[in-house]
């Protein structure tokens, strides 16, 4: 798409990218470290991805190529409507295509394909703060960030241990990102988590509404919080297998209809690709 | 020693670096600086604590009892003076005051090492958490990372405090004020402190629970032998519980000596006065 000749590229002033930039820069120097930003008014509504927004717009250049997903769909009306505010304010190429993309905005999901060096996660987070369940004073959870104390969120677990046999985090689940912070990775579900660990890409995560920036650098020990007993166990889907293209080791949606329920892929371009090669496999 | 303070002090307002020497137990304004006005809650204080020691600390209210404890637990910031806990060395080898420990050392030594009950249950427990994990947050503060040991941890102490199994996973506000404080015990031994400061354990209680409670907290001393700093203003409860005692006044250290000593033959003007005012 061709930028719009009436609007700054990408939209915000450069002032506010700079500003966006310096606080992208410190929470990449500090894995996991929550930073403060000023988080503009955008054209859409506080609560709907402003941040993601603001932090792909502070960091797209003319060379980039975009996707933009929600729930692991590039086709969903919320994916859309970024992705072609974006493509108009930047005149930059986009695809659904998870391999080409440089800059990939996500709303609760990572894709199915392997992340490649040089490419961007960048998330949209509702809530950045993963001590906000356990401390509700922000002064109490800096000075406990600071001395790496998580023992009320590990307090969370042993209830859920207790009292569920599991935690009952389904999806956000804390992470310790290099050893030292915990952070809440956006809520993507715990299938996702390991997905993180020493990834090739660099993850930067946008909360505007609660104007908060944080990031996980490329290689980064991701590993969630769990108990050394207790496996961590992520989202299983035994016996299913997606309807569309067969692909069983992936987060499927379980879709309810009439009919009875329904396993898809949640990653629409997974799916696509899973089906184009096996319609090559048929042709050869 | 276990525990040693020198000249610890705790002074609210601006201070006028004269606050300490013109206020203290024969200063006229009381606790309170003539020339700035600012209150001294502990003037100047010395105290040494033995291993298995057991404390109490007696004056009439505003005395500075309470804030000697949160001093030492380090709730609230010391104005001036050293505090040494458990023999510990910096680099040098030289004895380190705890209080210019980094705050990762200060966090695990409340942690692990020293344990507070408070007189008001909802300062000791957190009630968003159950009571089972409420006892394994000091255990998890302690670095314990295995849920069934854990768990297991969590239930002798629940069952240490006469609690049916059962509820342990009920939540604080489902237990009576006498339980609770018995929760709160459990949860403070459940680290295996070296040190358990007491801020009126039993005040607000009625006296059968009283007794029980006080029982509990002396079988589990001579059970565990960690030392313990009492604060009260019962002497009933000093009394029962303590070997030393400590008499506080106006925020300074007026007398000090064996229980038995302080409460038949008080030295102190101001203990004749605390004793003879027993009910």
């Amino acid at each position: 798409m061709t930028r719009q000749s009436d609007v700054l590229f990408g939209f915000l002033d450069e002032d506010a990218k700079k500003e966006i930039r310096r606080a992208l820069l410190k929470a990449v120097a500090l894995p996991g470290y929550i930073v403060p930003f000023a988080s503009r008014e955008m054209p859409v509504a506080r609560g709907w991805g402003t941040g993601g927004l603001q932090v792909s717009l502070s960091i797209i250049t003319e060379d980039d190529t975009l996707k933009v997903i929600d729930q692991g769909c590039d086709g969903s009306v919320n994916a859309v409507n970024i992705r072609d505010f974006i493509t108009a304010v930047t005149g930059v190429s986009e695809t659904e295509n998870t391999t080409a993309a440089t800059i990939i905005q996500t709303r609760h999901r990572v894709p199915e394909h392997q992340l490649q060096e040089g490419q961007i996660m960048v998330y949209q987070v509702p809530y950045p703060e993963v001590l906000d369940s356990v401390e509700p004073d922000t002064a109490r959870q800096k000075e406990m960030h600071a001395n790496n104390d998580y023992a009320k969120l590990w307090v969370l677990l042993y209830e859920d241990t207790s009292q569920f046999g599991d935690s009952r985090m389904a999806s956000g689940y804390p992470v310790a990102v290099n050893g030292h912070y915990v952070m809440d990775p956006s809520p993507i579900p715990k299938f996702d988590i390991a997905k993180l660990n020493m990834s090739p890409a660099l993850h930067l995560y946008g909360a505007g509404r609660e104007k908060r920036i944080y990031a996980i650098p490329p290689y980064t020990e991701v590993t969630p919080l769990t108990f050394a007993d207790r496996p961590f166990q992520v989202e299983a889907f035994p016996g299913k297998a997606c309807e569309r293209c067969g692909s069983s080791r992936v987060f499927l949606d379980e879709v309810h209809l009439d009919d009875g329920v329904h396993y898809f892929c949640s990653d629409t371009f997974h799916c696509d690709t899973t089906l184009d090669s096996q319609g090559d496999d048929h042709a050869a | 020693m276990l525990l040693e303070l020198e000249a610890v002090s705790k002074i609210y307002g601006i201070g006028c670096g004269e606050c300490c020497a013109l206020t203290g137990e024969t200063g006229a304004g009381g606790a309170i600086c003539p020339r700035c006005a600012s209150v001294v809650a502990v003037n100047q204080v010395d105290l040494q604590v033995a291993e298995g020691e057991v404390l109490g600390v007696v004056g009439e209210s505003g005395s500075g009892k309470s804030t000697l404890l949160q001093l030492i637990y380090q709730d609230q910031p010391v104005s001036s003076g050293r505090i040494f806990f458990n023999g510990m060395l910096d680099q040098k080898g030289e004895r380190q005051d705890i209080l210019t420990l980094p705050s990762t050392l200060k966090a695990r030594l409340r942690g692990r090492d020293m344990s507070m009950i408070y007189q008001n249950p909802h300062r000791g427990l957190n009630f968003n958490f159950s009571a089972g994990g409420n006892i394994a947050e000091k255990i998890l503060d302690a670095n314990e990372r295995n849920y069934q040991t854990i768990r297991s941890r969590a239930l002798h102490f629940f069952t240490k405090i006469e609690m049916p199994p059962s509820r342990i996973d009920d939540y604080p506000d489902a237990f009576s004020g006498g339980q609770q404080q018995r929760i709160q015990i459990a949860k403070a031994l459940s680290s295996s402190p070296r040190l358990l400061l007491l801020d009126e354990p039993t005040t607000g209680l009625d006296v059968s629970v009283q007794a029980r409670i006080l029982d509990l907290i002396k079988a589990l001393q001579r059970e565990m032998g960690f030392a313990m700093i009492v604060v009260s203003h019962d002497l009933g409860v000093i009394n029962h519980l303590t070997d030393l005692t400590l008499v506080m006044k106006n925020g300074c250290l007026v007398e000090y000596g064996l229980t038995d000593q302080i409460l038949e033959d008080p030295q102190h003007a101001y203990t004749q006065l605390l004793v003879s005012s027993k009910l």
